[in-house]
């Protein structure tokens, strides 16, 4: 599978102090949906910002879409949502993409083809005429998402895409990247909401301190957290290995990477000491306990601060 | 040339959105609908659509010293007072914010995330906060033309080299605006910078013109008391040759005022070129604006016998048939100060502006280039 972003040793600092960026390295391969997940302040928008050239890298190495980044002409390539845009008030919506249609280089014809379609895409084709100042938080962000489509880009840059969208909207945004991921697009998303990431992600990183904490396939990355719960009443069992939580006449007992064969001996043991198994289960660590042990891991490392580094800024960056 | 259009076109709509330029606009109408009251009638000039009448042996319709007079009022008056005073000042209360919102946090983010290059939207972007002066000064001097034609025949086409002249003229202080709003992101620090930035270029402007003129009236002072001193030479030397030795003393005598004065005028110069030299060298470096707006007094003055200033000094009034009045000190410093000032080149005055205006650009071009948002 070929790499649609990759970055090496990417630093970023600002002023003199502010270590945003400590040697990032990742890459995103094709096609896939791509979570970069991190605490306030870890660097996520710095990076995304670095990759459409808002923000200068202090160091660089890599590749976006083949090309090195900071390449003008392979942004007509990406689209990009950033965090907290803000349209020019007193445009319409269609006015709006046309502005950046046109600095996406989009000629007339074209952009009057792709702008109605994205507007019927984020369900705006209502709003077209009227003005972006009066629209809500969430039809403004969806107005974002059809200016990022706009070029039919082959990689999709959102920073917080469903901040400020309902329930309702949230969902049609997730079924729209789907549907972007279908059509073989690739898509890297920046965003706080781990719930919603989980039932898209294909691949994530989590960034912490300016640093990729964890990188990989949410399958890669949970399976060391797999574990069986076992549950049963009655008896207590004195053989077993493992540590068993008392509540009432209810036992419970975790096994951490256990295999079936572990699990079966739990239960043979457990029935022989006459005790009635009530529920066997298997957990699999969850978006927000492996954002929570990544944080855990940097700390353990770092200190307890999850965000931008304060520090000196060595000769090398 | 898509992506150059696409920022046009959003300028235009940002100042079709701003209640100041309609404003603007429509007091142009108003200063146009005015300017074109004042007429000229077989026995003087009609004011207001001929409510009120002003009678004159010399201004009437059809007379040169009309057309002086209406044209004078366009380019001295109208165009210094209302286009490059008033109309710049509102021009800029509308225009400072352009870069700050435009750079502001969220707005920016989606633009220079585009294929665009970053020179490319800064200038033109400028280029559009330009525009806001450019349409309305085209409005106001198609009304300007329409009006001379109407009142005085003159139909002059260079009365449109207000809009060239003006936009420079605007473009000088729109530099400055730009430069402070991408360092500060704040319109209100744009705008008050800039206004500084113009009182100061005003000041050092009129004192190096003060200077200019006290400098010229030193140098008329001591060629007359020169010519004076020397005239009563001769008369001592001619006394004394014809032996009248009463005459000669007291010729000598008379000569002793003089001399004195010579004497302080050339002390006062000695002590005024350094400082002459100073302001003169500050004023090198900031752009012309003064001489700027008047390269449209000269391009309007240039096929008339009579000028704006003849007609306000009264002596395109004087008889012809009499020997030229002998002019004062102060007089004669004036006119050479505005004969050295018409032998400045244009070229040289609006290139001497663009260098300034050039630097200015490329400094917060850099920055813009190098910023992250």
């Amino acid at each position: 599978m070929s790499h649609v972003i990759e970055l090496t040793d990417v630093h970023k600092t600002f002023g003199r102090k502010v270590l945003a960026l400590r040697g990032v390295s990742m890459h995103v391969d094709q096609g896939q949906i791509f979570c970069l997940l991190g605490p306030n302040g870890a660097g996520k928008s710095t990076l995304v910002k670095i990759l459409m050239t808002v923000i200068h890298a202090s160091r660089l190495s890599g590749t976006m879409l083949g090309h090195p980044i900071g390449h003008k002409p392979t942004l007509r390539r990406v689209g990009y949502l950033p965090e907290h845009h803000r349209f020019p008030p007193y445009m319409t919506a269609e006015q709006a993409l046309h502005y950046y249609g046109g600095l996406s280089h989009i000629r007339r014809p074209e952009r009057v083809r792709r702008i109605a379609e994205k507007l019927d895409l984020v369900g705006m084709t209502a709003w077209r005429s009227h003005k972006v100042g009066t629209f809500s938080k969430g039809m403004q962000q969806r107005l974002g998402l059809a200016q990022a489509l706009l070029a039919d880009p082959e990689l999709l840059l959102l920073d917080e895409p469903t901040d400020g969208v309902d329930p309702v909207g949230r969902r049609e945004i997730r079924d729209l990247l789907h549907h972007l991921r279908r059509e073989g697009r690739t898509i890297l998303i920046n965003s706080h909401i781990l719930a919603e990431l989980e039932s898209i992600c294909d691949q994530l990183a989590v960034v912490v301190k300016g640093r990729v904490a964890m990188e990989g396939t949410l399958e890669e990355l949970t399976c060391g957290g797999l574990r069986w719960v076992v549950q049963w009443r009655g008896a207590d069992v004195d053989s077993l290995a493992f540590e068993v939580e008392r509540e009432g006449d209810l036992r419970t007992v975790s096994l951490p990477n256990a295999s079936d064969e572990d699990v079966q001996a739990v239960i043979d043991a457990v029935r022989g000491a006459g005790g009635i198994v009530t529920s066997v289960q298997e957990f699999r660590e969850s978006l927000e306990d492996l954002f929570m042990r990544a944080l855990k891991d940097a700390d353990d490392l770092d200190g307890a601060v999850p965000g931008a580094v304060q520090g000196k800024v060595s000769k090398a960056t | 040339m898509t992506s150059i259009l696409a920022i046009l076109r959003e300028s235009w709509l940002s100042l079709r959105a701003e209640w100041l330029f309609k404003g603007v606009m429509g007091l142009n109408v108003l200063v146009i609908v005015a300017y074109a009251s004042i007429g000229f009638d077989a026995n003087g000039i009609s004011l207001f659509y001929g409510l009120t009448h002003i009678e004159s042996e010399f201004i009437y319709a059809g007379s040169p010293m009309s057309r002086t007079l209406y044209l004078g009022i366009y380019s001295a008056f109208i165009v210094n007072m209302w286009l490059a005073w008033a109309a710049s000042i509102l021009a800029l209360i509308s225009t400072s914010s352009i870069f700050p919102s435009f750079l502001s946090a969220g707005a920016v983010e989606l633009v220079v995330s585009r294929p665009t290059r970053r020179s490319t939207i800064f200038f033109v972007k400028y280029a559009g906060g330009l525009l806001f002066v450019v349409l309305q000064v085209s409005v106001f001097t198609l009304g300007a033309f329409l009006a001379a034609g109407w009142r005085v025949d003159a139909w002059d086409p260079a009365i449109f080299l207000a809009i060239p002249i003006i936009t420079l003229f605007y473009s000088y202080l729109f530099c400055v605006n730009v430069l402070v709003g991408v360092i500060t992101r704040s319109t209100l620090i744009a705008l008050l910078a800039t206004l500084l930035f113009w009182f100061s270029s005003f000041s050092v402007r009129t004192a190096d013109d003060i200077m200019s003129q006290f400098s010229y009236r030193l140098d008329a002072t001591v060629e007359r008391t020169e010519a004076r001193v020397a005239e009563l030479d001769e008369e001592t030397s001619e006394a004394e040759a014809a032996g009248d030795e009463l005459d000669a003393e007291d010729a000598a005598h008379w000569a002793v005022g003089p001399q004195a004065a010579m004497d302080r005028a050339r002390k006062a110069q000695s002590q005024l070129a350094p400082w002459a030299a100073i302001i003169s060298g500050v004023r090198t470096v900031l752009p012309e604006t003064a001489r700027t707006l008047g390269l449209l007094h000269r391009a309007l003055e240039r096929n008339t016998d009579t000028t704006l200033m003849d007609l306000m000094s009264g002596a395109a009034f004087d008889d012809e048939d009499e020997p030229p009045r002998k002019l004062s000190e102060e007089e004669e410093a004036q006119a050479r100060h505005m004969e050295k000032e018409e032998e400045i080149p244009a070229w040289s005055i609006i290139l001497k502006s663009l260098v300034f205006e050039a630097v200015i650009l490329i400094v917060a071009l850099i920055i813009f280039r190098r910023r992250d948002f």
